[in-house]
């Protein structure tokens, strides 16, 4: 596939398309299928994919900086890829592949991202407001002062992650498991945490029903 | 936490039941950060003629003995200083400790204040503190006690509100009463009298300035940025800390803001979300609305003056906002300048610089006129007036529903459109009121100040008007 055609023509099936290594940067692909696409290595930083399908595409080191990915990831593969000031608001991203991907000030407020693997992935400074992580395995993951407000965790497994400071406030955590976690100085104020397993979890600090724990 | 320690009672005394008082927030400080910060807070005294009643708990005499040069200065400009530490390395033998306003309260080593680190200030010009508590070995949990003694982490919270460091000075006197019933009665007088000083209207402490407590937080970032520098990113989580601290300090401001504006005290956190869902509906980059959200929670340090300019103008600085003839007394704000202290901040300060323009040029400071105006400053001047107009008239009629609020805060607005507004903003403003008034509603949440980073976004300045020219065809949705 020649970019150049890419570029100019206003081409909206690019299914399956092999666009391994391409420089796609500030390229507009909005509302294009690019389902099972091949977008591995490829530099998309700053450009525009929303309403996208990226059904099942291979983004892995995808370098997606600054991108406009408001789109369709459902089982996408976006491992290793950097996703640093990404827009994912609302992003489809159930069963997507996120190991090792790069996440800094990336917005994912509303982002559903049950099935999803997370696993070593820094969450630190990633606006999770709203996100559905239902089930999502989080263990030993760093959520130092991420924003999780409103999220739901719905059995999440969150075991020996760090939380300290978190905004959990109207959270969702019924069934997640927190034992072992550092909830030093975490907001849940509002949140829901029936049948929560807090075994060798660290509370100090921790806001919850309108009182401090510990 | 330990019971009987000072923190612990404080936080006793804020929980849900307990009258009108909020729950405490809590942060984590690594040692690190508590010394630039104490630091910076101390430094204050040496400024200017506050003459504060200073209580200091240091865990041990070794750690006062480090500062207790420092301290024979803080003396010099104190009535009373107290120090409370456990009794070790001969901490009374030092010169500091041989002053008349100078008191020691050794502390038994079973106390649990010996496991606290406060600095608690108490003057009528100028209150601040910083209360915590160490963790223990078992709070750290795997990772063990730290290694490096700058690594030890504390949790608590600093802050510049009176009311809090009243109470706090109160519970910190009890404890001493323990020790000595002789401080014990001559600090109780000195508190009552700093106390009644408190409630007069000129007290300082209640009217956040650019030349006290402006400058008072510039040192704080100045320090903790020196900090930063020594530290030269070598560990990620203290680096982190210090920059959270530096944005903790502005949010602080803003908070004594709000508090001391009685008839309006939400409206950081309604600005903030206002600003927020303008954004979206202009469908501005993420990296943009957490801009504008930041932008919206600071946004009323822009309006801090000098004492001088308040007590001449003879008007609260909160309505200028809302009457562009009733221009900032200074153009360069004052307030606006020390948000450029902290580089991430310096987009913050240009928006805040210019959400006082207006869209035919006749606003300030500039007199910039249309798309001249970055996008962010236009929105939040906006909503900003907006919310500052319901607020008005929900002060004006406490019983009148809050849709008809909106529509004659809007009707004002619409009034203005083109002359002090951008008309495509006026029109998505009514979109969002409309939503508001058929049940959508926005989060209208406090900041949760020890956890702002992720609003920090890495565009410059200079990208402010990048966007600009697609704000020609804004998706209306």
């Amino acid at each position: 596939m020649d970019i150049a055609t890419i570029r100019a023509s206003k081409l909206k099936h690019l299914a399956g398309a092999d666009l391994e290594d391409e420089d796609l940067s500030h390229i507009d692909l909005s509302k294009v299928n690019l389902a099972g696409a091949n977008l591995s290595g490829a530099n998309l930083a700053a450009a525009k994919l929303v309403g996208a399908n990226l059904d099942g595409a291979n983004l892995v080191g995808c370098q997606l900086t600054g991108t406009d990915l408001r789109a369709n990831l459902l089982g996408a593969n976006l491992m290793q890829a950097d996703l640093t000031e990404a827009d994912l608001r609302g992003a489809n991203l159930r069963g997507a592949n996120l190991m090792q991907a790069r996440l800094s000030n990336t917005a994912m407020a509303g982002a559903f991202l049950s099935g999803a693997n997370l696993m070593g992935v820094n969450l630190q400074r990633v606006d999770l407001r709203g996100a559905d992580l239902r089930g999502v395995n989080l263990s030993g993951a760093n959520l130092n002062g991420t924003n999780l407000a409103q999220a739901d965790l719905q059995g999440a497994i969150l075991s020996n992650a760090n939380l300290e400071e978190a905004d959990l406030r109207d959270a969702n955590l019924a069934g997640a498991n927190l034992s072992g976690a550092n909830l030093l100085c975490a907001d849940l104020e509002g949140a829901s945490w029936a049948g929560v397993n807090w075994t060798g979890a660290c509370v100090v600090g921790t806001l919850l029903e309108g009182k401090v724990e510990k | 936490m330990l019971e009987g320690s000072i923190l612990q009672k404080l936080k006793a005394s804020h929980e849900l039941g307990q009258g009108d008082k909020r729950p405490l927030n809590f942060g984590v400080y690594y040692k690190n950060t508590l010394v630039a910060l104490c630091h910076a807070l101390e430094d204050a005294i040496l400024e200017a003629d506050y003459s504060p009643l200073v209580i200091t708990a240091f865990q041990r005499g070794k750690w006062y003995l480090q500062e207790a040069d420092r301290y024979h200065s803080i003396a010099e400009r104190s009535p009373q200083v107290v120090i409370m530490a456990s009794d070790d390395a001969g901490f009374a033998e030092h010169p500091t400790s041989q002053k008349e306003n100078v008191a020691l309260v050794a502390l038994d080593d079973a106390d649990p204040v010996a496991q606290e680190w406060h600095l608690i200030i108490l003057s009528p010009d100028y209150t601040a503190m910083v209360l915590c508590q160490e963790l223990t070995e078992a709070d750290y949990g795997a990772t063990g006690f730290p290694q490096e003694d700058l690594e030890r982490k504390f949790y608590g919270f600093w802050t510049f509100e009176p009311g809090l460091v009243l109470e706090t000075v109160e519970l910190a006197i009890a404890h001493i009463g323990r020790y000595n019933s002789e401080l014990h009665q001559r600090l109780i007088v000195q508190r009552e009298a700093i106390a009644a000083r408190i409630q007069q209207e000129d007290a300082l402490c209640h009217q956040p300035t650019a030349d006290h407590l402006g400058r008072t937080v510039s040192r704080v970032v100045d320090y903790l940025q020196e900090n930063q520098q020594d530290l030269n990113h070598r560990i990620e989580p203290l680096d982190n800390n210090l920059t959270s601290n530096e944005l903790q300090a502005f949010l602080r401001v803003a908070q004594l803001i709000d508090q001391t504006d009685l008839s309006n005290p939400m409206a950081a956190a309604e600005v903030a979300s206002l600003a927020e869902a303008m954004g979206q509906l202009v469908d501005l980059p993420s990296w943009q609305l957490h801009r504008l959200r930041l932008a919206g929670l600071l946004h009323r340090i822009a309006l801090l003056d000098k004492v001088e300019n308040r007590l001449t103008a003879g008007t609260s600085i909160y309505q200028q906002v809302e009457s562009p003839d009733m221009a900032l007394s200074c153009p360069l704000v004052q307030g606006v300048q020390m948000l450029r202290k902290m580089g991430r901040l310096r987009a913050i300060a240009t928006i805040l610089t210019h959400h006082t323009e207006a869209w035919n040029g006749s606003g300030q400071p500039a007199g910039l006129s249309g798309d001249e105006i970055p996008v962010e400053a236009r929105i939040l001047g906006l909503v900003a007036c907006f919310q500052q107009r319901v607020a008005r008239y929900r002060a004006a009629a406490p019983e009148e529903a809050i849709e008809t609020l909106l529509t004659q805060a809007l009707a004002d607005c619409r009034a203005e459109e083109s002359d002090r507004w951008d008309p495509k903003l006026i029109e998505v403003l009514t979109l969002l009121v409309k939503g508001l008034q058929q049940g959508m509603s926005l989060p209208i949440a406090m900041p949760k100040i020890a956890a702002g980073l992720w609003m920090l976004d890495s565009h410059s300045e200079e990208e402010l008007l990048r966007y600009e020219e697609s704000m020609a065809d804004l998706p209306l949705i």
